[in-house]
């Protein structure tokens, strides 16, 4: 069933572009959306009112099946098939993770803190740089781990629209009824997902002292 | 009537024992405290009682009857049990925590409801406001309350309390511990009663047994034998190096032999007042004697320090001998 | 407009959406029958919970096309290689959320119901699943939307459903069916998260909501 001959012609043709494309997908969409998220996050955890709207709506983006969304965002005028339109499905579905775990970071450094941070004469824009975010890393390393490992999964959804990467050998496989496709794909999938959350994990926990601590 | 007899307990892979041969009785309507340092194996001892925990050796009996003699459940169903954490049900009303071992015991519906509003009047709260309320909307003391309720419901004669009042402030501690009492002697159970704190042994008990490390007895007697004759350094040092005035505070100076009524301008003492408060009353108004009066302010006689010196230092001597 | 309306009354639309609900719900109801009995088969050793929600957690990062791609070689087209798919993606938000549930119920409670006579079972049924009840539910809530998604890649596998209209009009280039069934599909999604959310608030007993109340406060 599993034809190795096939990999080893095809591993540079095929199976590592296919790999690297989706790495590069998947990175450049967590990039957008962390860009797009901080500063909304910022904003919200300032100005409470606007976090219920933006929740419901980046929830509402996040509970559209993958493929509806690709269908629709393929169906704008300008979009069309291609890497944009999956970038941009793949960067909205990674907001309400964000933006959420951007907030709950920055919630979670005591009112203390920020008060003897201003009690030391720190400006505002000095207390977020200095104080709020530094504190705030973990939970947002947290929310991109989750982005991280959501968007490989759903960019293999993306090659249906002509993204690429490697959605692309597991279509291309089913298609072509060529098992050997089909499980590369899937599995390299798969194994970038796991890798992605493990080492993301790892992060989060290197930038939580208590957890080195207690480890100690 | 608790008996325990040689009762140990030591935890597979560990070689020292927990608990150490333990003897001792615990008499029919008394409260016996089990007091002791962390790691004395007094919250042990208490949870073999109930069969939470299973002894390595000996037995305990109740009544007469080892406590194997039913299954841990049902023996557990006809035991009071109420712990510091409380742990009421969250997601049930204070009712449905009160009403919990009887409706195990397929109580019906009217003898329930019946009772816990008898249980809750009995510990202060108000049935109709606090039936249908949830654990969380009750302040700490109330919750505590209710765990005590909730541990009398099915009318068990015997009862086992962990630091039951554990959880809440100073204050809140000694209105609970004086209602508990009050309780008591209205209702005279068989009370097992776990703290690590020597004053709340010394008040809640009848009898104190006092544990070691290694879960060894070190002295089971009553509070007033203990303070006057620590039979040991490791008890003396528990009870602490004031006992002899703990030892005056469980009198009260209408116990004691009072001169006649004596002169104007002493100061007044009320004879429910315990001796270690009546003691630093005169200490602080740098007098020799005072001049103690009932609840309706009636002239009882007089108290001396000198009295009371000769009373705590008499049964020093007699203990002594 | 129109044509959009035509979609809707075409009569492959009623069959795909039927058969989308169905692989949905029997892959959740199969799901839910397996790993809730495994998470309370675990819940009584806390090393057992914290090994199986660590697989659980790793197996939520395998992407759904991956599994029912992988699927596709071992069971081959259909229906119920598809269905085996969706259980597959929808045991782990449910083991996870109903392990950590039942971990977090406090040991104290536990041990107030212990000794006041409650045997294992009575201590599982009245204690430990309704005050679990709520992240359970959060659980199943988080597998059923999943699942509704991921049925819509069932197509690719020939399992059917609405996926099947959106593919169709990718390959007949008509915008109509296209827009038609993904706009079916993601209304399908939004009414599971928001039923199962109701859903979720139902379950959860009264004293639980009025602590978290308090709590928040």
């Amino acid at each position: 069933m599993f034809d190795w001959g096939w990999v080893s012609n095809n591993i540079t043709d095929e199976i590592l572009p296919a790999l690297i494309g989706h790495i590069y997908l998947s990175f450049v969409s967590v990039a957008i959306a962390l860009l797009i998220s901080l500063p909304i996050g910022i904003l919200v955890s300032r100005y409470r009112k606007v976090y219920p709207p933006v929740t419901f709506i980046t929830g509402l983006l996040f509970s559209i099946p993958s493929l509806a969304l690709f269908a629709l965002l393929v169906s704008v005028p300008g979009l069309g098939l291609g890497s944009t339109t999956v970038i941009i499905a793949l960067v909205s579905y990674s907001l309400l993770v964000l933006i959420r775990n951007v907030v709950a970071g920055i919630d979670s450094v005591p009112e203390e803190t920020r008060d003897a941070a201003r009690g030391m004469g720190l400006t505002n824009r000095q207390i977020l740089f200095r104080v709020e975010l530094p504190l705030a890393l973990p939970v947002i390393v947290a929310g991109i781990r989750i982005a991280t490992v959501t968007i490989i999964g759903i960019a293999t959804i993306g090659a249906y629209i002509s993204g690429g990467g490697l959605g692309e050998l597991i279509f291309t496989g089913i298609s072509r009824n060529f098992p050997t496709r089909v499980i590369v794909g899937a599995v390299l999938a798969t194994l970038l997902a796991v890798l992605a959350d493990l080492t993301l994990l790892a992060v989060e926990r290197y930038l939580r002292p208590w957890a080195r601590t207690r480890r100690a | 009537m608790i008996e325990f007899r040689g009762v140990s307990k030591t935890y597979p892979g560990s070689s020292r024992p927990v608990v150490n041969d333990l003897s001792f009785e615990v008499f029919d309507g008394e409260i016996c405290v089990l007091v002791g340092p962390s790691g004395c194996g007094k919250t042990t001892s208490m949870r073999m009682v109930n069969r939470l925990i299973e002894p390595s050796a000996g037995e305990i009996l109740i009544d007469g009857e080892p406590n194997t003699a039913m299954s841990g459940t049902k023996l557990r169903r006809h035991i009071g049990y109420a712990i510091q954490q409380i742990g009421l049900f969250p997601h049930r009303t204070i009712a449905d925590n009160i009403a919990t071992v009887p409706q195990l015991l397929e109580w019906d519906k009217g003898r329930i409801s019946a009772r816990v509003e008898e249980l809750l009047n009995l510990v202060g709260l108000d049935p109709d406001q606090y039936r249908d309320r949830y654990p969380a909307e009750l302040s700490g003391g109330q919750q505590q309350r209710v765990g005590v309720a909730r541990a009398l419901a099915a009318d068990p004669p015997v009862m086992l309390m962990d630091e039951p009042f554990g959880a809440v402030d100073p204050i809140n501690r000694h209105r609970l511990q004086d209602e508990f009492l009050r309780i008591q002697g209205e209702i005279k159970k068989t009370i097992i009663f776990v703290t690590h704190d020597i004053d709340e042994a010394i008040k809640m008990g009848d009898r104190i047994a006092i544990l070691q490390e290694g879960g060894i007895l070190a002295q089971y007697d009553t509070p007033e034998n203990i303070l006057a004759s620590p039979n040991s350094e490791f008890v003396s040092s528990f009870v602490g190096a004031d006992r002899v005035l703990k030892r005056l505070s469980l009198l009260r100076v209408s116990d004691v032999e009072l001169g006649p009524p004596n002169g104007d301008g002493l100061p007044r003492l009320s004879e429910r007042m315990n001796l270690k408060d009546a003691l630093s009353e005169l200490i602080g108004a740098g007098v020799e004697r005072g001049s103690v009066v009932s609840d309706k302010d009636a002239v009882r006689g007089t108290l001396s320090i000198e009295t009371i010196q000769r009373l705590s230092h008499g049964a020093e001597q007699a203990r002594g001998e | 407009m129109n044509s959009l309306l035509e979609v809707f009354q075409r009569p492959d639309f009623l069959s795909q959406l039927v058969v989308h609900v169905e692989l949905s719900v029997v892959a959740l109801l199969i799901g839910v029958a397996i790993a809730l009995p495994a998470a309370i088969a675990v819940s009584r050793s806390p090393l057992a919970s914290t090994i199986v929600i660590n697989i659980a957690n790793t197996g939520r990062a395998v992407p759904s096309l991956a599994i029912l791609a992988l699927v596709f070689p071992l069971l081959g087209f259909g229906f119920a290689p598809s269905l085996v798919a969706l259980v597959l993606l929808a045991i782990p938000p449910i083991l996870i959320n109903a392990s950590t549930g039942l971990m977090q119920v406090s040991p104290q409670v536990i041990d107030a119901a212990r000794g006041m006579g409650l045997s294992d079972g009575q201590i599982l049924g009245r204690i430990k699943l309704p005050i679990a009840a709520p992240v359970i539910f959060a659980g199943i809530r988080t597998s059923a939307v999943q699942v509704v998604a991921s049925a819509t890649l069932a197509t690719f596998i020939g399992g059917g459903g609405l996926g099947e209209l959106i593919v169709l009009g990718f390959q007949r280039n008509d915008l109509a069916i296209q827009i038609g069934g993904s706009l079916t599909v993601a209304m399908l999604a939004i009414i599971t998260e928001v039923s199962f959310g109701a859903l979720e608030r139902t379950f959860t007993p009264k004293g639980l909501r009025i602590a978290r109340k308090h709590r928040g406060k």
